[in-house]
């Protein structure tokens, strides 16, 4: 996937591109907005992430000029400082996530990869297979083996999101803001409490676990 | 009024005048009684000596003469009596039977007024004969009673001043005080904003207002500053401090035994704990700047209670609590949902930090015509009174609670956000245990 990194700051835009060539990206650095602009339009790129604050024209602007140019990559916004605004302006330029800076490098492959997918699907589904679960989002119905598993709401939010982007990490802040439409880290033990939950009512009957966690990283659904 | 000092200093100094005037009456009565009657005294002396040598000089006759001589002049002030051995009285117009020698308190038969009371010399004469010479004392006692009306009266009439003074001066001593003392309430209340009235007078009172306020400037710009620098720091200290933690998570991804993997997951997690703290830090600092009105919608309290009450029941039941929810319907305030929520979450796990096993926890919404509350309320062990205030403050841990983990800032960040709402933080005692009570002025739908 060829990403266009627009960061100024050098040692960051390093790090992340080093990071995403490492999982097999090829990565295009720009260090302005007018450079982030001009790759954004004239370069194929196949996922944007760019910095708010951008020397010569600001993060935003770049992608209004982007979207305007019916450049439809995906973008993931990085935003100084937890400004709560920002978040909301950066979603009405065109964003489809934002992350606040500093991030931690988990959370930005995570979200790379889950927007990767994303754009590579266009179709609505509405049946998901993981190794051997299958959900219906529909009927709202869980199978392991063809054996119905019966979940909470939120449990099925959860596994929903995993199941989405099965073999791929999800993150603790991912799954907060996309089953519980949480911003922030709310410091408690939401996440793990349901995930326990879901686990125990997926393996029931002593089973294997098919939920992978990486501590400090997030879950992901074993595709096979 | 007895705990106004104002109040009683005035009263205090109304009746030292009140009781200063007394005094001043009383001398001023005993100094004209006396007066008065040693003049008396020396108008009867006088008169007793005269008759006397006239009784020595030409015997009876002389002495009724001049007795006759001195009772016909105008105005008659004092009465005469002559008495013969026999002790029938034989000269004078004093009616009265025959008294001792010496200084004497008589009563006359007076031919208009009835018995008087007088004050008599009584000379014994030569032969057996003896002399009464009295001073009606009647204008005495009118004397008298015309001072001690005076001042009865001006008595009585301070007594009335000083108490009308003394609600009046109380009255505005505590006016200006209680602006002082409101102003010192909001302070204390957290809000350093507010300064003391100055009047146009520039007096004691606005001279005192003058230099609290200075000193409020003072500590305002303390508290700005250490406000400031704590952001600073935990702002300056994020980037290097994800920095680390990225390094550390390479470190984890390229560590290739499972101790190495372990000790690396470990620092990760270290290092997100100190990020977490300098994210609630930057967020209580940024609610304290402001400005997030504008962006405020609609919140209905009574689904966001549902929720995170579905959301803590799991948790609560892991930790061996119970937790339940009320809500009513229609309690919906102006702000912003994930705030409210963060705030109610982190009453939620101080409630579930802070009990015992086995407790039960309520998470309520309810509202009337003027507030709308959300509340947090267990039957643990509860805050003591003196510590509610405390409890609110950054970083301020209890001391009985010190071994738990947290790092203290939950609460002030439930402050700060309650605050930015313009919504009151408010502890009760359960008994047993605590509520917390976050109340949201009611929605002003325009």
């Amino acid at each position: 996937m060829r990403i266009l990194v627009a960061e100024d700051e050098a040692d960051t835009a390093r790090f992340v591109s080093d990071c995403l060539q490492e999982q097999g990206h090829d990565v295009l650095i720009a260090p302005t907005g007018p450079e982030a602009l001009h790759s954004g339009l004239t370069e194929n790129v196949d996922l944007l992430i760019l910095d708010r604050m951008l020397p010569g024209l600001d993060g935003l602007t770049v992608l209004r000029r982007l979207r305007a140019g019916d450049v439809k990559a995906p973008a993931i916004m990085l935003t100084a400082l937890g400004r709560i605004e920002q978040r909301i302006e950066g979603l009405d330029a065109g964003a489809d996530d934002y992350l606040v800076k500093p991030f931690a490098l988990g959370e930005l492959l995570a979200r790379v990869n889950a927007l990767a997918r994303r754009a590579a699907s266009v179709d609505v589904v509405t049946h998901l297979v993981a190794g051997s679960i299958e959900m219906d989002i529909l009927r709202r119905e869980v199978r392991r083996d063809g054996r119905p598993v019966l979940l909470q709401p939120r449990e099925f939010r959860v596994l929903e999101e995993l199941m989405r982007h099965p073999g791929e990490f999800v993150t603790r802040a991912m799954l907060l803001e996309r089953v519980w439409d949480f911003h922030f880290d709310p410091q408690t033990k939401i996440v793990e409490t349901h995930m326990s939950r879901l686990r125990a009512k997926l393996n029931d009957g002593g089973l294997p676990d098919v939920i992978e966690t990486v501590r400090a990283v997030g879950y992901r659904i074993r595709n096979g | 009024m007895v705990r106004s000092a104002a109040y009683r200093i005035a009263f205090v100094s109304s009746i030292a005048f009140a009781l200063a005037t007394l005094l001043l009456g009383a001398a001023v009565y005993y100094a004209a009684h006396t007066a008065l009657e040693r003049q008396m005294d020396a108008g009867i002396e006088q008169a007793s000596s005269a008759l006397e040598s006239e009784f020595r000089e030409d015997g009876i006759d002389g002495i009724r003469e001049a007795m006759a001589q001195r009772a016909s002049r105008t105005p008659v002030s004092l009465g005469y009596a002559l008495f013969d051995p026999s002790g029938r009285r034989i000269a004078g117009g004093m009616d009265l039977p025959r008294p001792d020698t010496g200084w004497r308190r008589i009563r006359f038969l007076d031919p208009r007024e009835g018995p008087d009371p007088a004050r008599a010399l009584v000379t014994a004469l030569p032969d057996g004969y003896r002399l009464v010479v009295a001073a009606d004392l009647a204008p005495l006692e009118a004397i008298d009673r015309t001072i001690l009306a005076i001042f009865g009266v001006a008595f009585v009439a301070l007594i009335g001043i000083g108490l009308l003074g003394t609600l009046m001066l109380g009255g505005y001593l505590r006016r200006r005080l209680l602006r002082i003392e409101r102003t010192a309430a909001a302070i204390a209340g957290g809000d350093l904003t507010p300064r003391m009235e100055l009047g146009p007078s520039d007096d004691e009172f606005d001279r005192v207002a003058a230099s609290l306020n200075a000193m409020l400037d003072r500590i305002e710009s303390l508290v700005v500053s250490i406000r400031q620098v704590t952001s600073d720091l935990a702002h300056d200290l994020r980037t290097p401090l994800a920095r680390l933690r990225n390094q550390l998570e390479l470190l984890r991804e390229r560590a290739t035994d499972s101790a190495n993997t372990e000790l690396a997951e470990n620092a990760v997690e270290r290092a997100d704990e100190v990020l977490r703290m300098f994210e609630a830090i930057l967020r209580i600092s940024e609610l304290r700047e402001g400005n997030l009105r504008h962006r405020f919608e609609a919140v209905d309290l009574g689904t966001l209670v549902e929720e995170l009450g579905e959301m803590h029941a799991p948790i609560a039941e892991d930790e061996d609590r119970s937790l339940s929810w009320e809500a009513q319907r229609g309690c919906v305030v102006r702000g912003d949902r994930e705030l409210i929520a963060q705030a109610l979450i982190n009453l939620i796990e101080n409630a579930l930090c802070h009990t015992p096993p086995g407790s039960h926890i309520v998470l309520r919404a309810s509202c009337d015509e003027r507030m709308v509350t959300a509340c947090v309320a267990d039957n643990g062990a509860g805050i003591a009174p003196e510590d509610r205030e405390r409890v609110l403050e950054r970083f301020v841990r209890l001391e009985s609670s010190r071994t738990k983990p947290g790092h203290g800032l939950g609460l002030s960040l439930v402050k700060a956000i309650a605050d930015a709402h313009g919504a009151a933080v408010e502890m009760r005692d359960a008994s047993p245990g605590l509520e917390i009570h976050l109340r949201f002025p009611r929605r002003q739908d325009s």
